[in-house]
Parts: structure tokens; C-alpha cells; sequence
């Protein structure tokens, strides 16, 4: 199977030009021969939305998702949105489309709200970290910050995903290197998700510019050992990575280092039990 | 003890990511292009040469805007930049206008009134030719000046993108190199050319390549007077920093609005800025 990276520049407040990157991506990656396309952290609607949530929330029935529906047909997509919620509030939706349909849908778990972020303002966080499932296996979806908390793959793992999915928004500075220097910090998480859940890790960073930040690009694929499936994507331009996923071979990877199956669950029951009453005080 | 540096940038990372911005918010905007102030100094050299990459040279309009008291060597230098980017450059004197100006207001005899009066007569310039070519404010401030506050409100701090804002002084000297901006205008001390002989270090009181490792050090390591001068910064270079980095941070944000509802534009309501049609 082949999945590929569609790492586009998107623009908040302009999702018919965002729309046209998809469909141009999707293109792209049909005739490259993937059988999923994954694509960036809100990646329809841009991320700087900040309160244009307001005004950019959908729900999965918008008229500017029949296009995907309809790219979808012949190959899994996976896109980002602000998906307006039925009881109210607004979740940083990561939706997978296969067949024509709403296949699953994944809410940002951790909404960074420090520094230049500010996502508690706009998003609610989602309830729960559930694989999703298509053509594809059992799939593990992240939304950037979500990967920067190392127990969401390791859940993921302990609920026997077969790959792991990270769709990033990810802004960078420059530094005195010759890639931005978040680049350099998703390298590693990436690689390290990788090697500790035993899974191959598909990340899709967005590039470009919004509202004067600065993205970081550098879509990357990995196997479950670590190894580059392919060659990053440039940090600045827009760029469609191409990797191979093999079940076959990450479960056999797990078969020589099995280092999920050993996840010590009853350390994180112990640290999260409330703590004993002391009598003698 | 020798005080730390002002850390290294990769330039050419640097200066494809600024063209990328320019290009983008181009786009974004469905305007036509940029209009930008060349005085002949290194700033608007660096930006417009980042645009004339960007954009391409047919979508740069530059202005010479030179007033009463503007050195002649300001424009040939303006002349040579626009002549190494290929771009024509229109002079339109605002030596008539500010005169007449400055005589209604009375403020000729105020070097600082007179000088500011400039600055906004040229924003007015530039704000007017955006307006009539369909384009916008190609804008040349740079971190170092923003944070000390070294420019006129409303006059050259006004602009529709900064390429340079969070930009080192130091650093455009660099990207200045990198982009073949003509020597001369590299080499000669910056300077706002408001009043003959003005400079911005004799105004100051330091020079960029002194003040942009202090700067670095309380804006974004948080140092505090007493740590940067325990790292050996000197006393009158710490003082005379933080000095303007207080005095002058209301530029930062040029005005408030006074919220009143739960919908404050900037506040309640931080909307994209080039939402489609």
C-alpha cells in the first residue's frame, strides 16, 4: 500500500483556495498510486483562524466537503476542519473519507494555549483517542500537539493501530540552521514515536505562510524501526511525499521488539489511582 | 568577561521564507502588487530586493520621497538600489508640502515635529499610490528599531506587511550581503535622514551591532538589568536599551480601543485579514 503526504500552504479564511489544494493534491496522489492521502492540521479552512471559527466551522454534511466525498471514491483521504459540534462549541476535527464517506473522525485531544497558540480560546478538546478504521488497517490519528504528548501513542499502540497518522500545523522559527528549527523537533518526535510504538508514522506538516507565521514543512514517513520510508519534504514549498506502508512488515517488527506489548498499564493506573487517605494524620 | 552574542541566523533560509511571506500575502490580498519608500538606507534596500524576488520587479513601485533637509546622497543611493533591482524609481519631492505644512502647524522650528512631519507626508505618499496602483505598503522596519522604538507613529512604522519586523538589525546587514544590495548603502551609518547629519546611533546613543545582543537577551531570553549586566553588557549600553524598550512599547501596538461589548474587533472577534469574497 502507498500513503502519501499532501503538505500544502493553506490560507485561514479561504477555504475554496484551500479546496483547490486538496483536489490538486488528491490528483496527484491518485496518479502516484496512493491509497491514502494524508493532509495537514485544518487543513481546509488554514489553522490562524483564531474566532474566524465562528465563521469557518462546519459540520460533515458542508457543501465544501462533496468535492473530498467525491475524491474519495478510489482512495482514503484525510483532511482537517473545524467541525461544529451538535450540543455547541467547535472541535480541531481530523476526518477520514473512503467509499464517498465519513469513515471516522478524530478531535484534538491537547489544544496548545501557551506562547503564539491559542487554541483553548477557539476549540473545544476532543473526548477520546479511538483508532479509526478503513481500507487501510486500524489507523491512528494525530493532531500535532496530540503527538507531543507521548501517552497518546502509546494508547494508540496499546489499541493495536497499525500506523500511526500525525497531521500537524506546526509553525517554526528560523534559526541558524539550514531547516527551520520545529523541523528539526518534529524530526525527532517522529522518529521517536516511531521506535517506541513499533508503528510506521506518517507526518503531514503544513508549509507557507498565515497571518505572518511561519510553517515548517518537512512531511516525513517512517517506518516502525525508524527508517525513512522516504525523503523529507522541503521545509517552505508545498510538496506531495510519497511512502510505502507495510503491515506485514511493521508486525513483524513487533514480533522481534515487542516493546508495546510490555507497556507497563498498571504504572499509569498506579500514578492515576487518588492517592490513600493517611490515617494518623 | 565578554557579554554573549546575538545567536546566528542561516540567511538563506532566511531570506527564501521572507520572499515566501511577500508572495503569500500578495496572494492572499488579490492586490497587484507593492509600493515602497526607498530612502537610500539599508531597510528599504532589503525589503524591496526581497520583493523584487518575490513578486518580481514589474510589481514593485518604488518612491523616492525626499524633503527639505534630506542629505543628496540619500537619493543616489536610492537610485543605485532601485538600478541593481532593475525597478524604476519615481521621485516626488515633499520639500513643498512639508514647508507649507510645517508653517500651518508651526512646527518648523521643532527639528522632532518637522522630522516626524516628513515621515508621516511620506507614509501619506505611499498610502496614496497603494491606493491608486492597487497595492500595498511594502513596509521596512526592523526588529531592533520596533523594539527601541526608533521611527515615527504613523509615519514610517506605518506599512500593510513588515517582512523585516521580527528581523535583527544585524541581521539585515546580513541578509543585505545576501541579496547584492550595493555596498555603499551597507556600509554608510544608518540613519533616518530627518535633519542634516542625524544617525541613528548618535540618537540612541549605541550602535545596532552593541544594542541587538542586549536586545536578545531581555526581550527574548528575559534577562533581567541586573543579569545582563552580571554577563558584562556596560551599564549606559544596558540603561539606554531598556531605557527606550519601555519608554517607547507603546508603538508596538499604535492605538487601543476602548471595549465596551463582547464582540471588540482584536479582542473578542481576531479575525483572518483577507477572508475570501
Amino acid at each position: 500500500m502507498v500513503v502519501a503526504l499532501a503538505q500544502i500552504a493553506t490560507c485561514p479564511g479561504q477555504p475554496k483556495h484551500n479546496l483547490t489544494r486538496h483536489l490538486a493534491m488528491i490528483e496527484r496522489a491518485r496518479t502516484a498510486g496512493a491509497h491514502l492521502v494524508v493532509f495537514p492540521e485544518l487543513s481546509l479552512s488554514g489553522y490562524l483562524l483564531a474566532h474566524g471559527v465562528l465563521e469557518h466551522a462546519m459540520d460533515l454534511g458542508d457543501a465544501l466537503l462533496e468535492p473530498l466525498k467525491r475524491a474519495s471514491r478510489d482512495l482514503a483521504v484525510l483532511f482537517g476542519l473545524p467541525l461544529r459540534e451538535e450540543h455547541g462549541g467547535v472541535s480541531n476535527a481530523a476526518v477520514l473519507l473512503e467509499g464517498g464517506e465519513v469513515r471516522g473522525v478524530h478531535r484534538k485531544l491537547y489544544l496548545p494555549t501557551y506562547g503564539m497558540f491559542d487554541e483553548g480560546r477557539y476549540f473545544i478538546p476532543g473526548p477520546r483517542l479511538e483508532p479509526l478504521a478503513c481500507s487501510l488497517g486500524s489507523l491512528g490519528v494525530l493532531v500535532c500537539e496530540d503527538a507531543w504528548h507521548l501517552s497518546s501513542a502509546a494508547l494508540l499502540a496499546h489499541a493495536g493501530v497499525d500506523a500511526l497518522l500525525i497531521m500537524a500545523g506546526g509553525p517554526t522559527e528560523v534559526g541558524a540552521e539550514d531547516e527551520p528549527a520545529a523541523s528539526r523537533r518534529w524530526h525527532w518526535i517522529v522518529g521517536a514515536t516511531a521506535i517506541t510504538t513499533v508503528r510506521p508514522v506518517f507526518f503531514a506538516n503544513r508549509c507557507g505562510w498565515e497571518e505572518g507565521i511561519l510553517f515548517g514543512g518537512c512531511s516525513w514517513a517512517v517506518d516502525a524501526r525508524g527508517q525513512a520510508l522516504a525523503d523529507a519534504a522541503p521545509a517552505l514549498d508545498e510538496a506531495l511525499v510519497v511512502a510505502p506502508l507495510s503491515l506485514a512488515a511493521a508486525a513483524h517488527a513487533r514480533t522481534l521488539i515487542p516493546i508495546p506489548y510490555a507497556e507497563r498499564f498498571d504504572l499509569w493506573r498506579a500514578a492515576l489511582a487518588p492517592p490513600e487517605r493517611d490515617e494518623t494524620s | 568577561m565578554k557579554p554573549p552574542e546575538l545567536p546566528p541566523v542561516n540567511v538563506r533560509l532566511l531570506a527564501t521564507a521572507l520572499k515566501a511571506f511577500l508572495a503569500e500575502e500578495l496572494r492572499a490580498s488579490r492586490l497587484s502588487g507593492y509600493v515602497v519608500g526607498l530612502s537610500g538606507g539599508l531597510d528599504s534596500a532589503v525589503a524591496a530586493a526581497l520583493a523584487v524576488a518575490a513578486v518580481g520587479r514589474d510589481r514593485l513601485t518604488a518612491l523616492a520621497l525626499p524633503g527639505p533637509t534630506s542629505d543628496p546622497a540619500s537619493l543616489r543611493d536610492a537610485q543605485a538600489v532601485a538600478d541593481a533591482l532593475g525597478v524604476g524609481l519615481k521621485t516626488i519631492a515633499i520639500t513643498a508640502p512639508a514647508d507649507a505644512f510645517s508653517e500651518v502647524l508651526g512646527a518648523h522650528d521643532d527639528r522632532v515635529r518637522f522630522g516626524n512631519l516628513h515621515a508621516r507626508l511620506r507614509m501619506a505618499a505611499l498610502f496614496d499610490r497603494a491606493r491608486a496602483d492597487n497595492a500595498l505598503v511594502l513596509g521596512t522596519s526592523n526588529k531592533s528599531e520596533i523594539l527601541l522604538g526608533y521611527s515615527t507613529l504613523f509615519g514610517d512604522a506605518a506599512a500593510s506587511v513588515q517582512p523585516l519586523g521580527d528581523v535583527w538589525k544585524t541581521h539585515v546587514f546580513a541578509l543585505a550581503r545576501a541579496l547584492r544590495v550595493p555596498e555603499q548603502v551597507i556600509t554608510k551609518p544608518p540613519t533616518a535622514d530627518l535633519w542634516p547629519g542625524q544617525t541613528d546611533a548618535g540618537e540612541l546613543g549605541f550602535e545596532y551591532r552593541e544594542v541587538d545582543p542586549v536586545l536578545h537577551c531581555h526581550h527574548e531570553q528575559g534577562m533581567t538589568r541586573a543579569q545582563l549586566l552580571a554577563v558584562g553588557f556596560p551599564q549606559q549600553l544596558v540603561d539606554g536599551a531598556l531605557a527606550a524598550y519601555r519608554k517607547n512599547r507603546f508603538k508596538w501596538r499604535p492605538t487601543v480601543v476602548a471595549r465596551v461589548s463582547a464582540s471588540c474587533i482584536n479582542v473578542d472577534r481576531i479575525l483572518p485579514r483577507n477572508p475570501e469574497p
